[in-house]
């Protein structure tokens, strides 16, 4: 049975592109111009995985009201942000809006792709447990490629989908340096160097968050990041 | 030449010295007058008593040794002034009679309150006339005095002399005294000036002295006033000045002052314009974050339009401007990164943590990226302790190494020198290249400002490299300089930031 995606984006021509691909791969697609339609529309009928646009018609923070009401009517649908601003990205981590992921509008199609065909795929183990499991250990880090979960000396780290591609990519060899150019492939994400940077101090804080003596990413100046055993 | 408030102010109070001044002279004069005054007076009475004797010479017939006659005693005493000395004297120089007496015992009359404090001070300044002088009429004055030789010889005369002990200063009138048309005798007049000395030192005292010590106070109060006055303008000075820093931003806002004269309404203007420009430089600085929202947007639009449009069954030629607009695309890309890199940095620099590391760790890694040129790297063999960010300071080289590498020429390596130096961190990358533009001066570093001509390596330059470089030297209490190496073969740029403790 095709998939539901439920787009909300308030610019016309982005909302009608994003379909359009979205139906080309398969996807069955309904959209949404403003929160209040979209909320009518959710409660009727919960897709599969929704996009929302944080900046909606006229509100600007009406993507994240929406993220809360979507989260209330079931706690596993996967959410992704599309957001306009950079300083978005610090405000949904650090909110926990209960979103999977985000990503800037002007991201490339292939990295929303890749975002929701992991998602899915996640979706789909949680209904049914998984023939057989695929965990990665280094040290204190456990993550889980399935559920796209990481935990650290047994405590669960609350890390969007980006963030877990670019643990994973550095955890996979440790000690090994990863530059910017090859993080941002396994993430799935083509920014600037200074955004790689964001990123990485953004996981750093949650996993220290968790464990006060993180220090098992290292940065090697001039060349990237590493990850300590 | 630099003339504080208070410098004027008493410059100008100066000007009122000349009350006291003009008093003094109006002393001075009616002191003249006053002994004008006298002398006519001492004249006079020399004459009513020469007049009183004339044309009789049988009064005048004394001889020496025996007492006046009584009518003579009479003429004299009733024409004598209370504190003069009449002596009359004859054609051969004898003393013929002698009455009065030169000093006198006159009270003072009471002095005002302003007076008396003036007093003492006016007792050390002026000359005091006292009443204990040797009064005695010596013999070279009876005969040989130039007013008894003047009258002796037909005209009065007037001069003044000391007394013997030159305590006290005698006026003298004489007279002649004529019997028919000869001259019988000559009557001289003697007083004191003691009298006018006394008005005129009781006039300084209250003309001259009181209005020195209201000028005085007057000065004073006035240059009170200077200094309250210079004090408030200089503390609004120390607090502009400290509003704004180096590079023209609004560090924090004066608090206009509630007073209600001028200088309250300057320093609420300064407030008022403080805060307006404050107002403009955050609507400037959100502008590159509202471009960059505003650019993701048509961005996002074209993007996944040509996506769409790949989809597509396409005429074969299509793919070459279906290429094309990606190309563009990625210029726009180009410039947004850089854009919101710049906007992101202006946040993170206000609000980021500082910890301690050692820059030569970051230095040490920072020619990786651009492998096809050569560097000559100098790191110092101990630690250089600095407090910041290490990947603020490695964007921040990497800044200066990428604009070194574009601008040099030749095959000479680039040279990237780090070293702690009195108290300071100084990193210096130097490339053999043109020297920097005259023109660009102090703006290089400043947002959006490029030298280069356009379109050289196709990538969109936007300037904006050298203003992030600043923005982390300062976050890290440090500045960047751009100079001409000193052999002019190319130019240098030079970080230099406190060391941590």
């Amino acid at each position: 049975m095709a998939r539901t995606v439920a787009i909300v984006e308030d610019d016309a021509a982005i909302r009608a592109n994003y379909a359009d691909i979205l139906k080309k791969h398969g996807y069955q697609v309904s959209t949404y111009a403003d929160r209040k339609s979209a909320a009518a529309g959710f409660r009727t009928r919960l897709p599969d995985l929704a996009l929302l646009d944080i900046g909606l018609a006229d509100e600007p923070d009406g993507g994240f009201t929406l993220c809360r009401e979507l989260r209330a009517m079931s706690a596993a649908l996967p959410i992704i942000f599309l957001t306009a601003r950079d300083s978005d990205f610090d405000l949904v981590s650090g909110l926990r809006m209960g979103a999977d992921d985000y990503l800037t509008k002007d991201a490339g199609m292939p990295q929303l792709l890749a975002r929701i065909s992991a998602l899915f795929r996640r979706a789909d183990l949680l209904r049914e447990p998984p023939a057989s499991e695929e965990v990665l250990e280094r040290g204190a880090l456990r993550l889980d490629m399935k559920r796209f979960q990481a935990t650290w000396r047994e405590a669960s780290v609350d890390l969007t989908l980006t963030e877990f591609w670019l643990v994973h990519s550095l955890a996979r060899y440790p000690g090994h340096v990863k530059d910017r150019e090859s993080l941002m492939r396994d993430a799935h994400i083509v920014v600037d160097d200074a955004t790689i940077t964001s990123h990485v101090k953004r996981i750093r804080r949650k996993f220290q968050a968790v464990d006060p003596k993180f220090a098992a990413i290292d940065a090697v100046y001039g060349l990237g990041y590493r990850w300590n055993a | 030449m630099r003339l504080t408030l208070r410098a004027q102010i008493v410059l100008v109070a100066l000007v009122l010295a000349v009350i006291p001044l003009v008093g003094y002279v109006h002393v001075k004069q009616m002191e003249r007058l006053l002994r004008d005054g006298q002398e006519q007076a001492l004249l006079a009475t020399a004459r009513a008593i020469a007049t009183a004797l004339h044309d009789r010479p049988q009064l005048l017939d004394l001889r020496a040794g025996q007492p006046a006659s009584g009518e003579m005693e009479l003429v004299l005493q009733s024409l004598a002034r209370a504190e003069s000395r009449i002596w009359i004297v004859d054609r051969q120089g004898r003393l013929l009679a002698l009455a009065g007496d030169l000093k006198k015992r006159a009270d003072e009359p009471p002095r005002d309150a302003l007076a008396a404090m003036v007093h003492p001070v006016a007792m050390l300044v002026l000359e005091r006339p006292t009443e204990d002088f040797d009064d005695s009429l010596p013999e070279a004055e009876i005969a040989g005095s130039a007013v008894v030789a003047s009258a002796l010889a037909g005209v009065p005369a007037r001069r003044w002399r000391r007394s013997p002990d030159s305590r006290a200063v005698i006026l003298s009138a004489s007279h002649p005294v004529w019997t028919g048309d000869e001259v019988m005798a000559a009557v001289v007049a003697e007083e004191t000036t003691n009298a006018t000395r006394s008005a005129y030192n009781r006039a300084m005292e209250q003309v001259v002295g009181v209005t020195l010590v209201a000028f005085l106070a007057g000065a004073l109060a006035l240059l009170a006033f200077a200094s309250r006055l210079s004090g408030r303008l200089a503390r609004l000075r120390d607090e502009a000045e400290a509003a704004i820093d180096s590079q023209g931003r609004v560090r924090h806002l004066i608090a206009g002052s509630t007073a209600r004269d001028e200088i309250g309404d300057l320093s609420r203007s300064f407030s008022t314009v403080l805060g307006r420009l404050a107002e403009y430089n955050r609507y400037l600085e959100a502008m590159g974050g509202r471009l960059s929202h505003e650019l993701r947007t048509p961005i996002a639009v074209v993007r996944s339009s040509l996506e769409n449009l790949r989809l597509q069954p396409l005429p074969a030629d299509a793919g070459v401007y279906l290429g094309r607009a990606n190309d563009g695309l990625r210029r726009l890309d180009t410039i947004l990164t850089r854009m919101s890199e710049a906007t992101r940095l202006e946040a993170v620099v206000r609000s980021q943590p500082r910890e301690r590391f050692d820059a030569r760790e970051v230095v040490r890694g920072c020619t990786y990226a651009y492998p096809q040129r050569r560097f000559d790297l100098d790191v110092p063999p101990e630690a250089v302790w600095l407090r910041g960010a290490p990947d603020l300071y490695a964007q921040m080289l990497d800044k200066l190494v990428a604009n070194a590498v574009d601008f040099a020429t030749g095959d000479e390596p680039i040279r990237v020198r780090l070293e702690a130096r009195s108290g300071e961190g100084i990193l210096t990358v130097s490339n053999r290249g043109p020297r920097l533009p005259e023109s660009m001066a102090g703006k290089l570093f400043d947002s959006m400002v490029s030298v280069r001509a356009g379109g050289a390596s196709g990538e969109p330059h936007l300037g904006l490299g050298l203003y992030i470089a600043r923005l982390i030297a300062e976050f890290h209490g440090g500045a960047v300089q751009a100079l001409d190496r000193e052999d002019g073969s190319g130019v240098v740029m030079r970080v230099r930031c406190p060391l941590a403790d």
